[in-house]
């Protein structure tokens, strides 16, 4: 079985970006049982883009959960954010109205096939 | 009111760069943003370059190319913080060249100054990206292409200094960590894109007049003409120009002590002619393109409004166009005033009843306007009332204070002495 681990964490002050992953959670990372990892820019970063009737609606922030559910995740490659937001419109144009995609920049990461 | 463009390191900037601050601004922070890829980094070194001239230049006099100048002297403020910071791996590879041949002289680019890119528009597009709320696209512009200061674009917006100041950093810090890109959009995105620019240059223009600020208008037509020099093809940026000249061009008409003249008793000797006749030439140019836009049907309305008398009926035809481009229900309230001089107050009415307008304080005065010709004063008192109650300027609420005086009941009916 393969699982994805979601990570919320409360607001916090410092630039998350300047903050380097302490020791002991990086040698976590590097076992061979997590497969992939990444860590996201602050929410601040986050632009949704919905899919209302076929109509992308597009907006600043991050998604905020109401009756939906988190359904899946994506992890894509572009050259910036209207690179990723042309992907994220061509997955959202084979959804049911409704679904919503929040586009999170990666801070750092590693990922391997599954 | 004195102005300092320059941001919190230059307060002290001389008088004598006021002039070049506003000219050179945008140019030199877009280029430093092309350079540096990074708009907190590029506003600093703008900053200090500014300072810097603000120092040298009155004493050893400007330079033959003051553009090449401010950004050489930016560009190398730059190289030494990044420098100082080490965090050069992530730049481009233009500053990683930069970096290694290290600091130029100034005058090393003031033979090129033909060379030197213009990116206003890569800024201003990456300023107003979609995935930015629009509050924050307006700040933004205002900040990074008009060169006002925090605290001035505070004070227009009418929200406290730390707000607007935590919207700024903000904005800056999404367009640095989301990659938004420094970039003209391509032709088939290019259409929305460039409307959410000019929305957002509109929406400085209006915020200018109806909060009777002219600097932010004069702001607005700036930011007009440089995207008029930047895009001389694009019909709807000319009209845009056009429209705010053909506007602004009456202001200086548009109040008598302290009120709000209504467009037939303006003083027309105080149009500002030279303006008009600006945005006229800018009209017809933009109407040679074949293409219709919201703006340049707005423009052609502004226009027909200068002519006296009035042609309604071309004014009407042109709301109806607009209404249709639009969906607007304010551009069916104007239409419903242009109706009303041709079929009378209640055809106009009769068009401002279908309207969900009940918000919009212009809605409520002329609805009242239009009742108060109908003869139905009572009721033209109450809409009065409910334009008052939403005025946002004095003028507007003087103005409106005497409409109401002259709908109101003449002589108030007391209760209870009918028989005596």
């Amino acid at each position: 079985m393969q699982y994805a681990l979601l990570a919320y964490a409360p607001p916090e002050d410092t630039d998350r970006a300047t903050r380097p992953i302490p020791g002991s959670l990086a040698a976590l990372l590097d076992r061979p049982d997590v497969t992939g990892w990444a860590r996201l820019h602050a929410e601040e970063s986050a632009t949704t883009l919905r899919n209302d009737d076929g109509r992308m609606l597009l907006t600043d922030g991050p998604f905020i959960d109401s009756k939906e559910y988190l359904a899946g995740l994506f992890l894509i490659e572009a050259d910036n954010l209207d690179g990723a937001l042309a992907i994220a419109e061509e997955l959202l144009q084979e959804t049911r109205p409704g679904v919503a995609i929040e586009v999170r920049p990666i801070l750092d990461g590693r990922f391997r096939g599954a | 009111m004195s102005r300092s463009r320059c941001g919190p390191s230059s307060t002290d900037a001389s008088v004598v760069l006021d002039a070049v601050f506003r000219g050179q601004w945008g140019r030199v922070l877009a280029t430093l943003v092309g350079i540096l890829g990074d708009i907190e980094l590029a506003e600093d070194a703008a900053a200090e370059a500014f300072a810097i001239a603000a120092e040298r230049w009155p004493r050893d006099g400007e330079p033959a190319n003051p553009t090449g100048w401010l950004i050489t002297t930016a560009r190398n403020r730059a190289i030494d913080q990044l420098r100082r910071q080490q965090v050069l791996a992530a730049k481009t590879t233009l500053l990683a060249r930069d970096l290694e041949a290290g600091p130029q002289p100034p005058e090393a680019l003031m033979d090129d100054a033909a060379t030197i890119p213009d990116e206003r528009l890569e800024l201003i597009f990456t300023c107003c990206h979609p995935a930015l709320a629009l509050e924050a696209q307006v700040a933004l512009t205002l900040r990074t292409l008009g060169g006002l200061s925090t605290d001035e674009i505070a004070l227009a917006f009418l929200v406290p200094f730390e707000t607007m100041s935590k919207r700024l950093t903000r904005a800056k810090h999404k367009i640095r960590d989301a990659g938004i890109p420094f970039a003209v959009p391509p032709d088939h995105q290019l259409p929305d894109r460039l409307a959410a620019v000019l929305a957002v240059v509109y929406l400085i223009f209006n915020q200018g007049w109806a909060g009777g600020r002219v600097d932010l208008a004069a702001e607005a037509i700036h930011l007009g003409r440089a995207l008029a020099d930047l895009m001389p093809d694009e019909p709807e940026v000319l009209a845009l120009l056009a429209l705010m000249l053909l506007h602004d061009a009456r202001n200086a008409a548009r109040l008598r002590d302290g009120q709000v003249v209504p467009l037939d008793d303006q003083d027309r000797t105080l149009w500002d002619t030279w303006q008009i006749d600006e945005g006229r030439a800018l009209l017809q140019r933009a109407m040679t393109r074949q293409r219709t836009g919201p703006y340049l049907v707005q423009a052609a309305i502004a226009d027909l409004h200068l002519y006296q008398p009035r042609d309604w009926r071309q004014i009407a035809a042109l709301y109806e166009t607009l209404a249709r481009q639009t969906g607007s229900p304010i551009v069916e309230m104007n239409r419903a005033i242009a109706v009303a001089e041709i079929d009378g107050p209640e055809a106009g009415l009769a068009i401002l009843d279908r309207l969900d307008l009940d918000h919009y304080r212009y809605f409520h005065s002329t609805r009242a306007s239009l009742l108060r010709r109908a003869r139905r004063h009572s009721e033209a008192h109450h809409a009065y009332r409910r334009a008052l109650d939403l005025a946002q300027t004095e003028p507007e609420q003087r103005f409106l204070q005497d409409r109401l005086a002259e709908t109101a009941p003449s002589v108030p009916s007391q209760p209870g002495c009918a028989n005596t």
